[in-house]
């Protein structure tokens, strides 16, 4: 069943509506702290379609309170509400459009991370946990990030590593039962209970991260970041079938168990002085064990138009190879259609692809002292609205040889940030 | 060996002269770097926002932190 959620009605939530109340009745039982920062975001996704249109509303909230200087406490709340539609079977140039149907895909992802920092004059340390629940996924991680900086600040060195500990439903097959001939979850119904029909599987994840950040000039920064993930476990898509034979018999997608990733990423921002303006370029590639290898530009400008309004623009380039196992069509000889071994994937992001993006953003800030508060209680007060366009360029991905028509996405984006 | 010896040397000449660049940003030189517009994390929560969402359309990943969602059911 299809259901459209306004932006009233996520406000009504009880979950929503309880971090609001909370952040505020927080506030004053803090007003002796040094600092509290109250953070409010909203954002909607909406990728168009005839058939398969998707809407995921993200509203979230935050509290950041530094009672002393060098200790900062924080908890923060988000949600993603998906209403929409998928394509619950992929099917290749080989088979009947037929087999393709949509499915209705309604659900809403709690998030909640707590976090604690410990901030002394060069150097800081920042954990957290997070928790996250939907109707067929749950995961859990921590994460602890340490950050230097010495040369007069001019260098700063950061270390990181997160550990994801997640569960996903899945129908409770036999461990024995081969691949081919396993079916697709169908709904999750019975997820996460003693239901004989279902079963969780985990999936682990380690992140570890590493950042080198450099001022070289008093108008140029860069940074480089390297980023390595490994996960293990259930990586597919347990809703999603996949025709593996020319008769049209469909199995569950069957991802390998384990990927490790890689990214270095290097980063520049330069003010050019004659257009007060800030320009930032970035280079990110990526390579992973399943053979997917990817490039990533992106060029952004900012400007203050007014004393206490910015603006910023951007556009981004993204192009990656696809999975060594991907293949349009499981049910073909090779070469041209082949099976790719024991796996088979319907997952668009395995495949190849190009994606294009242009955005901007407005942000306005104003800033008030201890003694000039704004409004009587802000130390400063920010507003901000965004708004990205997305276009994907699948070079390899049909539905039953048809061109899919969910290219496009739009992401708007809201937030106000309040400091007391 | 001479190529390793050649290859040290122009680390250490690499990493000498970034040293040397580096303190030349003095402290009273920092008005720009110190601006909002010239920092790398962003302090709008929509780049975090956007991030999710390029994530769950990509096959790649890299430069966040974990926060579940892993098996892209949605």
């Amino acid at each position: 069943m299809r259901r459209r959620t306004s932006l009233l009605t996520w406000l009504r939530r009880p979950l929503v509506a309880a971090s609001l109340l909370s952040a505020l009745v927080l506030v004053p039982r803090v007003a002796s702290a040094q600092v509290v920062e109250v953070d409010l975001s909203g954002a909607v996704f909406h990728e168009p379609s005839e058939k398969s249109a998707m809407t995921v509303y993200n509203p979230g909230a935050s509290l950041t309170v530094t009672p002393w200087e060098f200790l900062s406490v924080g908890v923060h709340y988000e949600a993603d509400i998906v209403t929409g539609a998928s394509e619950g079977v992929k099917a290749g140039p080989l088979s009947s459009p037929d087999v393709i149907s949509q499915a209705s895909v309604t659900d809403t992802r709690n998030l909640v991370t707590g976090s604690l920092g410990i901030n002394r004059k060069n150097t800081s340390l920042t954990a957290s946990y997070t928790w996250a629940a939907e109707s067929d996924y749950k995961s859990q991680s921590i994460a602890v990030v340490a950050g230097t900086e010495f040369l007069q600040r001019n260098t700063r060195l950061e270390l990181s590593y997160a550990r994801g500990f997640d569960k996903v439903c899945n129908v409770a097959y036999p461990p024995n039962r081969d691949p081919s001939v396993r079916t697709p979850l169908d709904s999750s119904t019975g997820c996460f209970t003693s239901a004989a029909n279902r079963q969780s599987q985990d999936v682990d994840l380690d992140t570890f991260g590493g950042g080198w950040t450099q001022s070289w000039t008093p108008f140029l920064s860069t940074q480089v970041s390297l980023n390595f993930g490994l996960q293990h476990g259930f990586l597919g898509n347990p809703y999603r079938g996949v025709v593996i034979g020319a008769s049209g018999q469909v199995a569950q997608e069957h991802h390998p168990d384990d990927r490790a990733r890689f990214a270095a990423t290097l980063k520049g921002k330069y003010f050019i002085k004659s257009f007060d303006t800030t320009v930032g370029l970035a280079v990110r590639g990526y390579r992973d064990t399943w053979d997917v290898l990817s490039q990533t530009y992106e060029l952004n400008a900012e400007r203050y138009m007014l004393p206490w309004l910015r603006l910023m623009v951007k556009g981004r380039y993204y192009n990656q190879t696809g999975a060594l196992f991907w293949s349009d069509d499981y049910t073909g000889g090779e070469p041209t259609y082949g099976p790719r071994g024991q796996y088979w994937s319907g997952d668009r992001e395995l495949s190849p692809l190009r994606s294009y993006l242009v955005g901007g953003r407005v942000l306005g800030t104003w800033k008030g002292t201890k003694e000039q508060r704004l409004l009587g209680a802000l130390l400063d007060f920010s507003a901000g609205a965004s708004l990205d366009a997305i276009k994907t360029d699948l070079r390899d991905f049909t539905l039953a040889g048809d061109a899919p028509d969910d290219t496009w996405a739009y992401v708007l984006g809201l937030s106000i940030h309040g400091g007391f | 060996m001479q190529k390793k010896l050649t290859l040290w040397l122009l680390g250490a000449a690499v990493v000498g002269a970034a040293t040397q660049g580096c303190v030349t940003v003095r402290p009273e030189q920092r008005s720009y770097l110190a601006d909002p517009t010239m920092q790398f994390e962003s302090e709008s929560p929509d780049e975090a926002q956007l991030q999710h969402v390029l994530e769950n359309r990509e096959g790649s990943f890299g430069g966040g932190s974990i926060k579940g969602g892993g098996c892209g059911c949605n």
